[in-house]
């Protein structure tokens, strides 16, 4: 008995190893919107209002509104940073008591308790960075429907969960910037390899897919080569960007990182093997954590937005629209000091292009 | 850990009373504590509010305690719970079935992934905590590898009432958990079964001898918690609307704190329905009690585990009793 | 109930000394990581590369090294779930120490004694207080990770001072984990089999009457075994902090379901009173083995996680066979 459970785990085990991804692993299976391989930017889509209203909600015009800030997970970096820009925006708007709380996971269940808790204790405005678009819903129009004012940032819900969503960068534009940066770097014909959070992530999934179709049309002769989860965990995105460079020896030419910690560890990973210039880290990571690599010249560009003016601006939006200053059908916002930021998608606010971080500028930033 | 510990009295409720009323006491002055934090805490609405929220956990912590009452495990449910979720949207979905019919696959998956682990525990001997923490990692890959990271929405309106809607004004799954609730207590205090359940966890030679069918008990049990699982997975995809391969991921740690808050030994022979839920009740109630009065949520973890280490050591010191 | 004794075994000659040693859980586990090897170097020669291998060990070595006490607090008869939850904030610990400046060796140093003051704390619990192993730890636990949070807010330490990167280290070009797992892995395992307080561990785990009847005080065993595990925590964490060149000052998931993993496959006997710590090193070994080949063998991502739990299960089924042959035999 024992023998044919034995024979039967191996079986299974032969079996599931033949299955194989044809598209890039990680990508999920949205349609894709590649940019112009050129630096034309795209012509933004002018959509009509898509976002939600809050039922009966009180007057907020001047008056001060408690804000909760519920991340995907606290305990990040990068989460930090929009968590300060938050609460510089909330200490320069004056009328606005604001705090970050959320779960010690990327975990939809707590997120969800902690949203329908604060929503109970009757906070005037929330904010969010959902962990999975449409699971985040229901409790979002619960908010909602108690006229409480729903603001997103970094990683969006269904349109109809929430007032606006502020966008750092569209997912297209981000994906041209990873690849053009890495086809710079490695060449046209490089292979490269995809360190990801998880597979079911959807900010990183929708990146990976745009990635996919960018390369396809712009730069063809790229070879992708495997795509490894690492969570949000630094060592396991160490130790899977390692076995990769063994894996792959030389034929390994770049390595993306998808999450703010797998872009470091693999530049750590890269460094311990003593690859650094024989293999491309290009990667989105906090300015901070990436100092060391690109101060050694290891990594030359860096991806990301500025996640602390991210928070920010979430903020100064999250004020206008309960001061009824932001409505539907707006084409721009002011946002304290980033200016005016432009509609674009219906209800999406755009923070901007995606900045490059490199040797010359990451100096003068500290998240 | 081997050291027997005292066999139950049968038919009688073990003398566990001593635990439920230390425990009623420490979750009433919680209650107290924390509605005069806040006016949102004891309001109708908050209350049923929680009931909705807790009713998953609620309902695998039912049968979880008969497992830790046989002095075994299952490290495993949280993943049963991601793989049915998964089971549920991809069968609908991708082959298409009727999503009724979806739901019975749901279900019928989650009591054969219990049954596995059942079966292992009883005729090949494998220890719970090795084989659930085996089929943790495998259910939770059996998931990730059917749904390829691909989540499943755009449910019918009419499937949501289940974790969305309410009947008679209390929401649809705290009735269901309640009923399970009523049947689990029967079952364990006044049934054979449960007295079958207790003994095995007592002294499993001595049970074996006295003609009580052992391997069937546990077998049983674990299919159960294996098809709760499964329901509970239903009732959360409902409540979310979308089903994703992780659903459910440290389930298994929320459910058994509640469990042994609850008084139930790990060493197996005591345990109650009512124990396990006061042991529910009252980490619910610290979870929103406590972000009602602005504690943030990682204060709120540190104040759940002191309280549980604190809760059995007063609940040791009252009774004056040892755990063998 | 394995009890001390048996594990010193009649020597009946050669045969059965060796029919003991092949018949091990540790020679079971010695022998798939060489067929491991062997399988997966076929199929992928780089799996083989010396840069392979000692990453594979360099990257693990600290789970194998937490394993050493997990083990020991398990064959007492006891359990921690709480060991990830404490490496994260003994890492924590140690970055910060570094960084303020202290000299490097108290930073070595405070995670051990950090560490063994926790677990004694939990050790005390259990030993005097008579809670339950898993209640003290779960609770623990969470009280460790929300503390941990609420003080550093998950914030890198960066900035780390030259000669603090103790994993970093190749003294003779093999890395500094490896010595450390090896060295220690021997020394646990000599004293657990030949010294009295170690023959004392088995007992009080295996059958507590018989401990007490031969004058073996359960309490100071229990609290010992859950100091010197915290020692072995303290320096896993050291091992873990230093592998890069930052801290991430959070807790690691999943981390101690993969050292109760290791001890469990390592033959350690949740039951309490059998295992080595050897079968945990190894079975920690094997257990990275088998996550870095299945990326090898090109296994689809997606059934990664699937595929290492059915090797888990084999791994313990194999275990099971061994031993019903044995004793039938």
């Amino acid at each position: 008995m024992i023998r044919t459970s034995l024979l039967a785990a191996v079986a299974l085990t032969v079996l599931t190893g033949t299955a194989w991804a044809e598209t890039w692993t990680g990508g999920d299976d949205l349609p894709t919107n590649p940019l112009a391989c050129d630096a034309t930017a795209a012509a933004a889509a002018a959509k009509p209002y898509d976002g939600a209203e809050p039922t009966g909600a009180p007057d907020r015009k001047g008056k001060k509104i408690t804000v909760v800030d519920v991340p995907k997970l606290i305990g990040i970096g990068y989460f930090n940073a929009t968590s300060k820009g938050i609460a510089d925006a909330a200490a320069e708007l004056g009328n606005v008591d604001a705090k970050t709380d959320g779960p010690t996971k990327a975990n939809i269940d707590e997120q969800i308790t902690f949203i329908d808790n604060y929503i109970t204790s009757g906070v005037d405005g929330i904010l969010f960075a959902a962990n999975d678009p449409v699971a985040i819903a229901p409790v979002l129009k619960k908010a909602l429907s108690k006229g409480i004012n729903v603001v997103g940032y970094d990683a969006n819900s269904t349109p109809d969960a929430r007032q606006w969503f502020v966008n750092q960068a569209e997912f297209n534009g981000i994906a041209k910037a990873l690849v053009d940066n890495m086809a710079k770097e490695i060449g046209e014909d490089g292979a490269f390899a995809i360190v990801t959070s998880t597979f079911t992530t959807p900010n990183q999934a929708r990146w990976i897919a745009e990635m996919g179709a960018y390369a396809e049309k712009c730069h063809p002769n790229m070879k992708w080569l495997e795509t490894v989860e690492a969570q949000e965990d630094n060592v396991l995105s160490f130790n899977q960007a390692n076995t990769l460079i063994s894996k792959y020896g030389d034929e390994l030419k770049g390595l993306f990182g998808m999450t703010s910690v797998a872009t470091p560890a693999s530049a750590e990973a890269v460094t311990q093997a003593g690859k650094c210039g024989s293999i491309a880290v290009v990667g989105l990571a906090t300015p901070n954590a990436m100092k060391p690599y690109v101060e050694k010249d290891c990594v030359k560009s860096v991806v990301l937005w500025n996640p602390v003016d991210l928070g920010y601006a979430a903020m100064h939006v999250l004020r206008a629209v309960a001061d009824g200053d932001l409505k539907p059908g707006a084409t721009s916002v002011k946002a304290g000091k980033l200016g005016e930021l432009q509609v674009i998608n219906g209800s999406e606010i755009l923070l901007g292009a995606p900045y490059t971080f490199t040797k010359e500028n990451i100096g003068g930033f500290d998240f | 850990m081997a050291t027997p510990s005292r066999a139950a009295p049968a038919g009688r409720v073990p003398y566990l009373i001593g635990h439920e009323i230390v425990l009623a006491a420490i979750l009433l002055i919680s209650l107290l504590v924390l509605s005069t934090q806040t006016d949102r805490f004891l309001t109708t609405g908050n209350l049923l509010n929680q009931g909705r929220l807790m009713a998953e956990v609620g309902l695998v912590a039912l049968p979880m305690t008969f497992i830790i009452i046989t002095a075994g495990i299952d490290l495993s449910v949280g993943s049963i719970m991601g793989l049915c979720a998964i089971l549920l949207g991809y069968s609908w979905q991708n082959f298409g079935l009727p999503l009724e019919l979806a739901i019975v696959l749901a279900l019928v998956t989650g009591a054969l992934a219990g049954a596995v682990n059942g079966w292992f525990i009883t005729r090949i001997g494998v220890p719970p905590l090795i084989m659930t923490l085996a089929t943790l990692a495998l259910y939770r890959g059996l998931a990730e590898g059917i749904s390829q990271a691909r989540s499943v929405r755009g449910y019918p309106e009419w499937f949501f009432v289940l974790g969305q809607g309410e009947v008679l004004g209390v929401p649809t799954q705290l009735w269901i958990f309640l009923a399970c609730a009523v049947v689990a207590a029967i079952v364990l205090g006044m049934s054979t079964f449960g007295r079958a359940t207790y003994a095995t966890g007592a002294n499993i030679v001595a049970a074996r001898f006295s003609g009580i069918p052992v391997d069937r008990t546990v077998l049983l049990i674990y299919t159960a918690s294996g098809l709760i699982a499964g329901l509970a997975a239903i009732i959360f995809v409902s409540r979310v609307s979308t089903t994703r391969s992780d659903m459910g991921t440290g389930l298994e740690l929320d459910v058994i704190t509640a469990v042994v808050l609850g008084g139930t030994s790990i060493f197996g022979g005591r345990g109650t329905i009512i124990g396990t839920l006061l042991g529910l009740i009252l980490m619910q109630a610290l979870k929103n009690g406590l972000a009602l009065a602005g504690v943030k949520g990682d204060g709120t973890i540190v104040v759940i585990g002191l309280i549980l280490i604190a809760t059995i050591i007063i609940s040791n010191l009252v009774r004056r009793d040892t755990d063998g | 109930m394995a009890i001390a004794a048996r594990r010193e075994g009649a020597q009946d000659g050669l045969l059965g000394g060796l029919r003991r040693i092949f018949g091990s859980q540790e020679m079971v586990l010695l022998l798939s990581i060489v067929a491991l090897l062997v399988v997966v170097g076929a199929i992928n020669p780089r799996y083989l590369a010396e840069r392979n291998l000692q990453s594979m060990f360099l990257g693990n070595a600290y789970i194998a090294v937490a394993a050493i006490g997990m083990s020991m607090v398990i064959i007492s008869g006891n359990i921690d779930i709480s060991v990830g939850s404490l490496i994260g904030v003994l890492a924590t610990l140690s970055g910060t120490l570094a960084v303020s400046g202290y000299p490097i060796i108290v930073c070595w140093l405070a995670p051990l004694v950090v560490g063994a003051l926790v677990t004694g704390l939990m050790g005390f619990l259990v030993a005097y207080l008579r809670i339950p192993s898993i209640v003290v730890t779960l609770g623990m636990l969470s009280i460790l990770k929300g503390g941990l949070i609420s003080v550093t807010a998950g914030a890198w330490i960066t900035d780390l001072p030259q000669g603090y990167a103790l994993a970093q280290m190749r003294p003779l070009s093999i890395p500094m984990p490896v010595w450390f797992m090896v060295v220690l892995t021997a020394a646990a395992a000599l004293w657990m089999r030949y010294s009295a307080f170690g023959r004392a561990i088995y007992a009080v785990g295996g059958n507590a009457e018989a401990a007490r009847l031969s004058g073996i005080s359960r309490r100071r065993t229990i609290m010992t075994v859950f100091v010197i595990h915290g020692v072995f925590v303290g320096i896993a964490s050291v091992l873990f902090a230093t592998q890069l060149s930052v801290i991430q000052s959070t807790v690691p998931p999943n981390l101690e379901l993969t050292i109760i993993t290791a001890s469990v496959v390592g033959g350690v006997s949740i039951l309490g009173g059998t295992g080595t710590v050897i079968g945990s090193t190894l079975a920690a070994i094997l257990l990275a083995a088998i996550g870095s080949s299945l990326i090898f063998v090109n296994i689809s991502p997606y059934w990664l996680r699937a595929v290492q739990g059915v090797l888990i299960l084999a791994t313990v089924l194999a275990d099971l066979m061994r031993r019903r042959r044995q004793a039938r035999s």
